[in-house]
């Protein structure tokens, strides 16, 4: 099975350049048989590579060590759920697994087009075995094959690195590489239009559920691996601001400025160049992110010599494929101006703008952060590296900014605002943002940057909720319904508007909860059995936490674990017993023998706090792991964090939004033919303009 | 030996499906579909589609009377050129040319800006009007800002 999967491989190299050649050729003679075996040959590739996939997961079921992938990723005694996701686990793995799914998304994209939009496919169809291609090429000749033997089969794996042994790391990558996998389409689309010179807004209709698919597992992956760092590092953070993590929000970023400025596009025929840059932009930094997150650039500079092939070859790429694209948008401009100027500076279309600018300018303030290091080891030869801090003082401000036009864009007027627009819809959100700071700071918080940040929170939800009753009660009031129908009326009617409002709740949430940091408590207690300990948190509860005991068990390699520490603590709040946490350390076989355990939290949520315990050091670990009874000592952290529960909230209310966007609206459903039809009917226009 | 007849078969399998409609001459279609927006209905679609936001916003209170007016005036003239657009491109049997439509919007809109086009009805008189040919509305140079 296994070597079935690598010769798979193989032959999906030269499918995929034919597929490319093919299409290319296709487009441009406009033979239909050419075309149709380009489209075949996408399927056919993601065909090789399921096989090959399911070589390298036969590989890890079947612990076959000789392959050098699964030795390093994978032993004996792993479990069966960390072997089948041994897949992605790490880099070698993670390449194929990339083209998998953009094999798959390629597939679905060919066969959902096979009866409309003909005139795209060819290059649609070309570009994407392009892309392809470029993944196989990577995967045989970079010295990243999976299926590369080892001279020797050794007795044993070395197993799984502990940290990655945890359910949010297994969905993590997966969910990001669907996102980063998934924008190729809305790529190829625009490649295709420059092409073929069907410059007109519809590559972007065409794709537009593709964008909101890829934005959606972009933030869904992202907001993962934040919660695969809170509950997996131990130390109460969900961000650190480190090249892997930065790597993802770059294409996210300029992913959410392209889903605004597509929207100027649309209604009012402006910004094409821009677009053009910005899809072309998203779709380089999803291949950087790759390059950055599997080629150890960043983190150690050593390992960029060994890495040296694969990152020529990535380069190579990315620079071809920009200057491809920039001679075709050159080529092109003639085509791409506008229709359009902006005609007021107070409007909705510079709304967007600057929601653009600013994402744009927080996405080149990250590259440049991340990039840091190489950069200044390039010129003064030493290697430094910016801090979080660098990282928070230039997003911070652009984070505000943001938030207020979360808030300002969706009522502010097309193409003008007039003061009275502004009166109507801006005095009673200023008034009410006012309010919540001040009340906020005179119950205690004196933080001024959370201050000013609930206080545009509370500004921009005031707006979107003022929105949904103004729009309820209207449809209510015509249609003669229940506010609860009305309001699923209203959404179902045009859920690209009020589900991009819902999204726009939940970035209010997470950035609210961000500027809950502020409001961290962390202490450090030294306990014995049956000691008591008391925290305040900033909300104004007290939690008692009492130590219960230290049980120590000698696994001797059993699920890779040398020996595990849990302490049992009760927690009470405000005098109430809410039950027992556990926070453990655990030596795994596979660690390092000197090095230190690795830490297991005890997390207890609360709708404004979470109590975290982290069992920080054992005061006499020597004694606790040869089962002394009485070194039951230890250092217990107790962390309390405001808000946090409301980051993973938030999160569930975007994607809830954007799902809602994505939904196939019902004139969609009926066919094309009577969407011009149902562009009027929302039943207000016809009493208004009677 | 079983592993190279099941390569080989893979193989082929992959060799025959792809080569099939260069060798037995199968086309894909590369022809826009008829039942696919054309880009005048496209632009006629999102004309429509606009002036059905700003009845919403007035509808809803967020637009007072004079803001709606004016956009609204503004926006029909557009769909009606939108219209008029698609019209002719149905009775050509081929898309128009998109300068052609953007020229008609460029003029209702210099139009309305020396204020000819009623706000009442959204109809666009001829520079130097004083009242509106269609309903008989005074023209005063009000309309916009």
């Amino acid at each position: 099975m296994t070597l079935l999967g690598e010769f798979a491989l193989w032959i999906s190299l030269p499918v995929a350049l034919w597929g490319m050649a093919l299409g290319y050729a296709g487009g441009r003679t406009q033979r239909g048989d050419l075309v149709l075996s380009a489209e075949r040959s996408v399927y056919a590739v993601f065909g090789l590579h399921v096989l090959a996939s399911a070589g390298v997961m036969a590989a890890f079921l079947g612990d076959r060590f000789e392959y050098w992938y699964v030795a390093s990723y994978s032993n004996r005694e792993l479990e069966l759920f960390y072997k089948i996701t041994g897949l992605w686990a790490g880099q070698r793995g993670s390449l194929l697994f990339w083209a998998l799914i953009l094999g798959f998304f390629s597939s679905i994209a060919v066969f959902t087009n096979r009866k409309k939009n003909r005139e795209f496919m060819p290059y649609v169809a070309a570009v994407l075995q392009t892309v392809l291609a470029f993944f196989v090429i990577v995967l045989l000749f970079a010295d990243v094959n999976p299926f590369e033997r080892l001279d020797f089969t050794p007795a044993n794996g070395q197993g799984l690195n502990p940290q990655l042994q945890n359910y949010w790391m297994t969905i993590h990558p997966p969910t990001l590489y669907l996102g980063f996998t998934a924008f190729t389409i809305p790529f190829a689309f625009a490649i295709s239009a420059l092409l073929s010179g069907r410059l007109d807004a519809r590559w972007i209709q065409l794709t537009r559920r593709w964008i909101l698919t890829s934005w959606l597992f972009l933030s869904v992956g992202i907001v993962f691996g934040m919660r695969w760092a809170y509950e997996e590092l131990g130390w109460g953070g969900y961000w650190f601001w480190d090249p892997v993590e930065n790597a993802s929000l770059l294409p996210w970023l300029t992913a959410t400025a392209f889903l605004h400025s597509i929207q100027i596009q649309e209604n009012r025929g402006m910004l094409k160049v821009w677009n053009m840059s910005l899809v072309l932009l998203t779709f380089l930094l999803t291949i950087f992110a790759t390059f950055l997150t599997r080629s150890g650039l960043i983190e150690s500079v050593h390992s960029f010599a060994q890495e040296l092939k694969i990152a020529f070859i990535f380069l190579g790429f990315m620079a071809s494929v920009l200057g491809a694209c920039v001679v075709l948008i050159l080529y092109r401009l003639p085509q791409l101006r506008s229709e359009n100027q902006i005609e007021s500076f107070v409007s909705r279309e510079s709304a967007f703008l600057f929601n653009n600018l600013i994402l744009v300018g927080a996405a080149f303030s990250v590259m440049f952060g991340t990039m840091f290091p190489l950069i200044s080891e390039g010129v003064t030869g030493n290697e430094i590296s910016v801090g979080p801090v660098f990282f928070q003082r230039v997003n911070f401000p652009i984070g505000l900014a943001l938030l207020a036009l979360a808030g300002i864009g969706p009522v502010i007027a097309w193409r003008r605002a007039t003061k009275r627009n502004l009166q109507k819809n801006f005095a009673t959100p200023v008034i009410v943002g006012l309010v919540v700071a001040v009340a906020l700071w005179s119950a205690g918080a004196r933080h001024a940057l959370p201050l000013v940040t609930w206080g545009i929170g509370a500004f921009v939800l005031t707006i979107l909720a003022t929105e949904f009753w103004k729009g309820t009660r209207a449809r209510a009031r015509i249609e003669g319904e229940g506010y609860v129908p009305a309001l699923f009326h209203l959404v179902s009617r045009n859920r690209r508007r009020w589900g991009g409002y819902i999204v726009h709740v939940g970035m209010v949430m997470i950035f609210m909860a961000f500027a809950g940091a502020a409001y961290n408590v962390d202490e450090r207690f030294l306990i014995e059995p049956g000691d008591v300990v008391e925290v305040s948190s900033p909300m104004g509860h007290t939690y008692q936490l009492r130590h219960d005991g230290l049980s120590v068990s000698l696994a001797n390699g059993q699920r890779n674990l040398l020996w595990q520490a849990i302490v049992t603590v009760s927690v009470s709040r405000d005098g109430e017993p809410q039950g027992i946490l556990t926070t453990e350390k655990r030596k795994y076989t596979t660690q390092d023998p000197g090095g230190p355990p690795m830490t297991e939290v005890g997390i207890k949520s609360y709708p404004l706090e979470d109590l975290y315990l982290i069992l920080s050091e054992l005061e006499d670990l020597e004694g606790a792991v040869s089962a002394n009874s009485d070194a039951q000592g230890l250092y217990l952290q107790v962390l309390i964090k405001p808000l946090v529960g409301w980051i993973w909230f938030g999160c569930l209310i975007l994607a809830v939004g954007t799902i809602i966007a994505l939904w196939p609206s019902a004139d969609r459903r009926r066919g094309a033919s009577e969407a011009s039809a149902d562009a009027t009917p929302e039943p207000a226009s016809a009493v208004v303009t009677d | 030996m079983t592993l190279y007849v099941g390569v080989a078969l893979v193989a082929a399998a992959v060799l025959i499906f792809i080569m099939q409609p260069v060798v037995k001459g199968l086309h894909a279609s590369l022809e826009r579909e008829d039942d696919e927006l054309t880009e005048t209905e496209a632009r006629k679609r999102v004309a429509l589609l606009a002036l059905r936001d700003v009845e919403y916003d007035f509808l809803a209170g967020k637009l007072d009377e004079p803001d709606y007016r004016s956009l609204k005036s503004e926006l029909t003239a557009e769909a009606l050129a939108a219209l008029e657009a698609d019209e002719a491109a149905r009775a050509n049997g081929s898309p128009a040319e998109d300068a052609d439509v953007e020229r008609e919007i460029a003029r209702i809109r210099e139009g309305m800006r020396s204020g000819v086009v009623c706000i009442d009805c959204g109809f666009a008189n001829e520079a130097g009007s004083r009242f509106c040919s269609a309903c008989g509305d005074a023209l005063a140079g009000s309309v916009g800002r």
